[in-house]
């Protein structure tokens, strides 16, 4: 079917282009500014942060990141994310697969019990006062085993697992096949899509946490990147040794290490996270 | 057939249920899945439900002395008396607002301009683009903000020179603080805002369109009788989410805020940060976490009955 564009049509077109087309560069250019100041010499920086286009590139602030104490910053990030990550993927996808059995007994208290904690929150300091007292206050476990389980990715997963036609495991079950066994080898495998987006969320969450890393952790050895990069920017505090004043090529540098794995696996993320969310609004 | 299955499900189980016998065999079926769900449970229980046990201190003077006792309504007392709380109380309320009258709508209209699109390519890419920034942490976004609006050449304030203006210290200026929070807040949120909306408009049955051609709609009309009615439903979850989220304003501003702006930006749950964490007052904290939990909730239920009543439509 041809349309017959009216002018009015036309007109809106066109202007409809170029408002979406400046969006998309009000995203990039703050991207595409810390990006070039990032590589901008000190000279340049020193009276003018504003620089559009680089005219010198050289890398010397990044190599001064990975030699500072950011370094460890970034170290910790990872450590967290990675062991954070596994460790909450192994607790959502067991109890996913639990709940998504439609003949589990007290299926519905389970439910309602997970569902609860998703509308009433007691706020941050009862929280805290239950992380003190398992004497976790200053350790890196303080960092993924208070936020192992996130409820809304438990039903994502659950919502999921329950679209598997039931005949699957139940044939599994009557071969004598134990319930570890099926989740392994009969769910797990169909159900790559949800667990590659609900790890991506996992890993985006602990990469970015901030308030728990401000209220559990006081050693500043074991600060992650995003708080020592907020030190950095808002109260000009460097953790960098020597006398050398930092400007803001550095505080760039600094800011993009702590975006970089984002950044990285940002197509994965994008690809998953749209079908993740919509399978989160199914129903369950 | 769905319903049906469902229903027989349930009165299956039910019946199932009534009895003690079938329901130890169930058990004893089921103790392996019992034992991969105990993890789980034990974690809720620990992260979850203690701490709302443990919303008791909110009735106690933990933090100020070794031995905690009850001092019944006193930390309220001492909220409701304090003109920190009443400050923080309306702050958090004005952004809020904020953020619902500027962010609410922004992504409803962003999706239905991608949605008129045919070249699936560009909108493609136009999404990959504007959701990017969701996933950046706080502490990247402020970073992003500082670098813009740098009064010594951020590009911000050099197009204020151009124009002959003096430079703005926007991260320290009350008057434009709340400002940089709303414009943040949509630069990091807008794009993700809208995945829902175009994932509902993708939904709506292209035939609905060509029969109100048939019948002479217009581009508006189409617009207001078939498109607008089909994300009724999505509109009123997004806003339910919102209104939930209300009173729990907080990374963002403990990102971004100084003490040059304190006056018009602590919000509550800063607030109980302040006082639990670096005050030690933890039952006086509490106090103010619970209030905003109770507030949080009776705004959604009254969003929730508002929705019913309005668009016939109960989203709980």
């Amino acid at each position: 079917m041809v349309y017959q564009l009216s002018l009015g049509r036309k007109v809106f077109l066109v202007l409809n282009v170029t408002l979406c087309v400046l969006i998309a560069l009000a995203v990039l250019f703050p991207l595409w500014m810390a990006l070039v100041t990032s590589l901008a010499p000190d000279h340049q920086v020193i009276y003018r942060d504003f620089i559009m286009l680089p005219t010198e590139i050289n890398f010397n602030c990044y190599a001064v990141v990975f030699q500072s104490g950011y370094m460890r910053g970034f170290l910790n990030s990872i450590f967290v994310t990675v062991v954070g990550t596994a460790l909450s993927m192994v607790l959502t996808l067991l109890a996913g697969y639990v709940l998504a059995q439609k003949d589990l007994v007290f299926r519905r208290f389970f439910m309602g019990f997970i569902f609860v904690t998703m509308v009433f929150d007691a706020g941050i300091m009862p929280f805290y006062v239950v992380v003190r007292s398992l004497k976790l206050i200053d350790t890196y476990a303080a960092l993924f085993i208070p936020v192992l389980v996130s409820t809304y990715n438990l039903i994502l997963v659950k919502n999921y697992m329950m679209s598997i036609p039931e005949s699957l495991m139940e044939s599994a079950r009557l071969d004598g096949c134990s319930e570890v066994g099926i989740l392994f080898k009969i769910v797990i495998p169909v159900s790559i899509p949800i667990i590659a987006a609900i790890t991506l969320f996992y890993v985006v969450f602990y990469w970015n946490q901030y308030i728990n890393v401000l209220m559990f952790i006081n050693d500043a050895t074991k600060y992650t990147i995003q708080v020592l990069l907020r030190q950095l920017v808002f109260d000009n505090a460097s953790i960098q040794s020597g006398a050398n004043r930092v400007y803001s090529n550095f505080k760039m540098a600094v800011m993009l290490v702590a975006m970089l794995p984002v950044l990285i696996l940002y197509p994965f993320i994008q690809r998953h996270f749209v079908s993740g969310i919509m399978l989160g609004s199914i129903k369950g | 057939m769905m319903n049906n299955s469902a229903q027989a499900q349930k009165s299956l189980e039910f019946m199932t249920e009534r009895t003690p016998s079938k329901l130890l065999i169930r058990l004893k079926q089921q103790r392996f899945l019992l034992l991969m769900l105990l993890p789980t449970l034990i974690w809720y229980i620990i992260f979850k439900y203690l701490p709302m046990i443990g919303s008791y201190l909110a009735f106690t003077d933990s933090g100020l002395s070794a031995n905690i006792s009850f001092v019944g309504l006193d930390n309220f007392r001492r909220l409701f008396q304090s003109p920190g709380f009443w400050t923080s109380f309306g702050n958090t309320l004005i952004i809020s607002a904020y953020y619902l009258i500027f962010y609410f709508p922004v992504p409803v209209i962003l999706s239905l301009l991608l949605n008129e699109f045919r070249s699936v390519r560009f909108k493609r890419a136009l999404q990959f683009t504007i959701y990017i920034p969701h996933f950046f942490s706080w502490a990247v976004v402020g970073s992003l903000f500082v670098m813009l609006l740098s009064p010594g050449s951020g590009p911000v304030n050099e197009i204020i020179k151009i124009f002959g203006g003096k430079p703005i210290f926007f991260m320290v200026s009350p008057d434009w603080f709340r400002s940089i929070l709303v414009s943040s807040h949509l630069w990091k949120d807008v794009g993700y805002g809208t995945v829902i909306y175009i994932a509902t408009l993708a939904t709506i049955d292209p035939e609905l369109y060509d029969a109100a051609l048939v019948d002479g709609a217009g581009y508006w009309g189409r617009l207001w009788h078939i498109t607008l009615p089909c994300l009724r439903s999505t509109i009123a979850v997004v806003l339910l989410l919102q209104v939930s989220n209300i009173l729990r304003v907080f990374e963002q501003i403990l990102v971004m805020y100084n003490p040059a702006v304190y006056q018009v930006s602590e919000v509550l749950q800063t607030y109980s940060f302040t006082e639990g964490l670096l005050n030690g007052d933890i039952g006086f904290a509490t106090a103010i976490g619970l209030f905003t939990s109770i507030t949080s909730l009776l705004l959604v239920f009254g969003t929730n009955s508002l929705s019913k009543k309005v668009m016939h439509e109960s989203i709980l």
